[in-house]
């Protein structure tokens, strides 16, 4: 039985009041079960996670927690043991991952805000396949106390909303300070990501972008070709290493996809991990040197719209990847906005930045907010039950 | 066991020194991928500069 018709949550409390937060199921909220959506973990913490705890205390009422790719480690949301998130959009298709159930509640106007995860795109995938906005944090802004980890060195909490700046209130708080914000003015393009996107996709973006003030300048990744094997050399074996007890004791109750992932971390040779950290060394050098004049870099968050669940391309890992693997890697700042429709499903804009410069990214997708109304664009009623239209009858 | 290729012995060997007991098919897939990985990896284990410190 599922609680909502998008499969976005997996325990759902009563929810009156302002402020509904949703929770992806790796982060504690005290009373609620943390699952990660696995046959593995099921426990009740007495205490919220440092980031919940601050979103309490600032008003949020907790209201459930929300579906995930099994551990946070996959990129669809579709775990054998709770069933997939269904994209509000279209129910036949997915909401990515893995902080999906997020993307789902937000869009679906179930909650106000959501927080989610991201390790190599997880907030961000859902964002653009669900049209909402969401924000990957520079490394370390938000506390990790009382969140199952991913991959220590690459994790990040953050929030999904209607709007960035529904995002930036919720970052400021679980941050504990408030985000410095000037606009930006010399903006990277970088063209590859839109040559290898779709082309309705990469036309949406496109548009979009040309709306961001500043002065544009075409730009290419340091390391394209090699940088989503690098990121993988550093998540897979943290990851291995994170479940290595459960390898141990219940590697039958894992997916076969997860399973799988932390295999590989397990049995890379010895000598990969601290090649994939030497070489996030030299990434970011090359990065510094290359693109550390821009304020802002911009491509499209994903190269598709999203897929039919009972038809997923055999290569959407590999074909993400260089989407979401830079700014996991580095530990930059990303807010997602929705920026248009290809076929009646959501298409977003990636805005990445510095690290440390979350404000800037934020405040980017704040203005382009204010000239634009993509992110206004809804699949429901306000009960979330019922789609109304889609951009063909909406425009 | 006796007509087992060698990666897969090793792969198993490694996994059960780790205290880990993966399937056959689970090594195979182990196997695919690091066959895709590895040299992706010694690329760019030789291009990374000595300076570049973990």
């Amino acid at each position: 039985m599922t609680l909502d018709p998008y499969n976005a949550f997996l325990h759902r409390e009563e929810a009156e009041g302002d402020w509904r937060v949703g929770v992806k199921d790796v982060i504690d909220v005290a009373g609620m079960p943390t699952t990660a959506a696995s046959r593995i973990l099921d426990r009740v913490p007495e205490r919220d996670a440092e980031c919940v705890a601050r979103l309490r205390g600032a008003g949020a009422r907790i209201v459930g927690k929300l579906n995930t790719h099994e551990f946070a480690f996959g990129a669809l949301t579709n775990s054998r043991h709770f069933g997939p998130a269904r994209n509000p959009w279209d129910l036949e298709r997915t909401t990515g991952g893995s902080s999906g159930g997020s993307g789902a509640a937000v869009a679906a106007g179930l909650v106000d805000l959501a927080l989610g995860t991201d390790t190599a795109g997880s907030i961000r995938i859902p964002a653009a396949f669900c049209g909402v906005t969401g924000h990957r944090p520079s490394s370390g802004l938000v506390p990790s106390e009382g969140v199952v980890p991913v991959a220590w060195t690459l994790d990040a909490v953050g929030p999904l909303a209607r709007t960035a700046e529904d995002c930036r209130r919720a970052l400021e708080i679980m941050a504990g300070r408030s985000l410095e914000t000037r606009a930006p003015r010399r903006i990277g393009i970088l063209t590859r990501l839109f040559e290898e996107a779709e082309p309705e996709v990469a036309a949406a973006c496109e548009e979009a972008s040309r709306t961001l003030p500043g002065d544009h300048e075409p730009v290419e990744l340091p390391l394209h070709d090699e940088i989503s094997t690098i990121t993988q050399l550093v998540m897979l074996p943290e990851a291995a290493d994170a479940h290595l007890a459960w390898l141990r004791t219940r590697l039958a109750d894992y997916g076969p996809d997860v399973r799988a992932r932390l295999l590989a971390g397990l049995l890379l040779p010895s000598t990969a991990y601290l090649t994939g950290r030497r070489a996030r060394s030299w990434a970011r050098s090359l990065w510094e040197r290359e693109l550390g004049g821009f304020d802002l870099l911009v491509a499209p968050a994903m190269p598709i719209v999203a897929p039919r669940l009972d038809a997923i391309p055999d290569e959407y890992r590999l074909l993400i990847m260089p989407y979401n693997s830079p700014a996991a890697l580095l530990g930059l700042p990303v807010t997602v906005v929705p920026c248009g429709f290809v076929d009646g499903l959501p298409v977003g804009l990636a805005l990445m930045g510095r690290i440390g410069e979350d404000g800037l990214t934020l405040a980017a997708a704040h203005d382009f907010q204010q000239a634009t109304d993509w992110h206004e664009r809804t699949p429901v009623d306000g009960a979330g039950t019922e789609v109304l239209y889609t951009t063909d009858t909406a425009e | 066991m006796g007509s087992e290729s060698s990666p897969l012995r090793q792969l198993r060997e490694a996994a059960a020194a780790q205290g880990v007991h993966p399937t056959d098919e689970d090594l195979e897939g182990v196997r695919d991928f690091l066959d895709r990985i590895l040299p992706v990896l010694a690329e760019i284990e030789e291009r990374v500069p000595p300076e570049a410190a973990p």
